[in-house]
């Protein structure tokens, strides 16, 4: 489904990415993990084509992203639901109308229809009876659920994930993953992006790690426990859960 | 930012500065207005509020300090109070209604436009448009930028009237000029009104282009909103200077006689 070839990105002289090659298929769940920083929403945008890699090349269905035009980018886009790390909720719409916005801008379906799914899926968040509300109204939480229905609405059949639960309580994180992995749709593909290796377990079935400017692990979390690779057992808390969590607490400055 | 940035990157920031007045342009045509009424009616009374104090107190002070400065010159030199009146009037409306007012605007109205673009940028706002087939232009520049223009008309003529009376209340209530001998307008013609109107339809148009442009290239976090502002406020306030210095040119040369 996705095809990334040699893709790498710098800013202001500084390399962030460099020769990442990763296949996506349907009907997966990849986890992006890596230490805060490290790009992995800055891959996820070059993913989607909001930002434009310096080298390599992004194919989706086959058709890459450099040759499209403006309207066919934005015709491709519109395959995909993107969860954005900083919820970005649109501050001059209502909840209702956010969570609307994918459909209403595809045009396929008629205003009654739209509610109706509006409704459906807001419930599905636990979120009904907020409709009305702005985003500056709600906790982090509920910004967090209406921005995962506003992503999962169009049934898209690429859902991107950019860190999900990044500065919740622990409680609402695996709320939020519950969710992700009920929304979920057997032939869809979801990209997720954390550090929360633990809370993620459930959800993904295999897992790209960023390190150092590079995809440095591919594989399960099985095979990452196992493996003898000190920073790999580390973030993945093979037998040194303890040691992990102090590391990726000091990790998450920036992410 | 996202891929409209990166590609324009390197072209120099008033080439991309057309491009974004191109595409605003381009918008209004399509119709933008007409789908965001609501988010333009909302700009136009926000940027009307925040700034008709402001322009109060700064041309009505100018009006008031500007005659009483005159008026000490022409009382040492010639004590010949009745031209202080009508050069009074012209030179405000040729220039310094505009001119002050349209720097007034770039600062309360541009620091506005950049802070609220972008904080959306910052927070992904923009990028989530993008990625709904959205257009941002669309949806963030041509309201601001409507909404911009009409309030720097109004602004100005406003605070030209403003500066007006409060340097005739100067010249009646401190040097005793009659009313009537200070508010002769026959020397104003057609052409002076026009050279004032032309000057803040041009900054109406260069002050939101100036600040959505610093906003939507907003980079990093929160900080990066702050050097977005100061941007937004420094290349709009250069923007009417250099406006200014060229619709001068172009009055003296085409419009008076
Ligand atoms: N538009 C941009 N301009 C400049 N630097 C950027 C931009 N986007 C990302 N970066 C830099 O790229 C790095 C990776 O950021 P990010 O993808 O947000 O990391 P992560 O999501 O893994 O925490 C950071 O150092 C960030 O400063
Ligand atoms: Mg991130």
């Amino acid at each position: 489904m996705i095809v990334a070839k040699g893709v790498g990105k710098s800013f202001g002289g500084e390399r962030i990415l460099s020769g990442v090659d990763l296949t996506f298929h349907e009907g997966e769940v990849v986890g992006i993990v890596g230490p805060g920083g490290v790009g992995k929403s800055l891959l996820m945008k070059i993913l989607c084509g909001l930002v434009e890699p310096d080298e390599g090349e992004v194919t989706v269905f086959g058709r890459s992203w450099a040759d499209l035009s403006v309207t066919e980018r934005a015709k491709l886009r519109e395959r995909f639901g993107m969860l954005f790390q900083n919820y970005a909720l649109f501050d001059f719409m209502t909840v209702g109308e956010n969570v609307a916005f994918p459909l209403v801008q595809r045009g396929d379906m008629s205003a009654q229809d739209v509610q109706e799914r509006v409704v459906e899926r807001l419930t599905q968040v636990e979120l009904s009876g907020v409709n009305h509300l702005y985003s500056r109204e709600l906790s982090g939480g509920m910004k967090k659920r209406v921005a995962l229905a506003r992503a999962t609405i169009g049934e898209a059949p690429i859902i991107i994930y950019d860190d999900p639960t990044a500065g919740l309580d622990p409680v609402t994180s695996s709320k939020i993953f519950n969710l992700i992995s009920d929304l979920q749709r057997p032939d869809s593909l979801s990209l997720i992006t954390s550090h929360d290796i633990e809370r993620m377990m459930p959800v993904c079935q295999r897992y790209i790690m960023l390190y150092q400017g590079g995809v440095y692990f591919r594989g399960t979390a099985q095979e990452a426990k196992q493996s003898q690779d000190p920073v790999l057992r580390v973030f993945f808390g093979g037998d040194a859960v303890d040691v992990g969590r102090r590391t990726m607490a000091g990790a998450e400055g920036i992410s | 930012m996202g891929l409209l940035l990166s590609r324009q990157h390197q072209r120099s920031a008033l080439l991309r500065a057309f491009a974004l007045l191109s595409q605003t342009f381009l918008w209004l045509g399509r119709g933008s207005l007409r789908r965001r009424r609501q988010q333009f009616i909302e700009q136009l009374f926000e940027m009307g509020n925040r700034s008709v104090l402001f322009i109060t107190v700064t041309l009505g002070t100018l009006g008031m300090i500007s005659v009483f400065q005159v008026l000490i010159q022409v009382d040492r030199i010639l004590p010949e109070y009745s031209v202080v009146g009508p050069a009074f009037l012209l030179t405000m409306v040729r220039e310094f209604a505009p001119t002050i007012a349209g720097l007034m605007i770039a600062t309360r109205v541009g620091s506005g436009i950049a802070a609220e673009i972008g904080s959306m940028v910052v927070t992904e706002q923009v990028d989530a448009l993008r990625m709904c087939n959205a257009e941002p232009v669309d949806y963030l520049v041509a309201p601001r930028f409507a909404a911009c223009l009409i309030q720097t008309v109004l602004l100005t003529m406003y605070g030209g009237v403003v500066s007006v009376v409060a340097g005739g209340l100067v010249a009646n209530l401190v040097w005793g000029i009659p009313y009537e001998v200070f508010f002769r307008v026959d020397n104003i013609t057609y052409s002076d009104f026009l050279a004032g109107f032309l000057k803040c339809v041009a900054y109406g148009i260069a002050i939101p282009i100036a600040a959505a442009q610093a906003g939507l290239e907003t980079e990093g976090g929160s900080e990066g909103v702050g050097t977005a502002t100061t941007r937004a406020v420094v290349n709009a306030s250069f923007c009417v200077v250099v406006l200014d210095f060229i619709l001068s040119g172009f009055a003296f040369f085409f419009l008076f006689d």
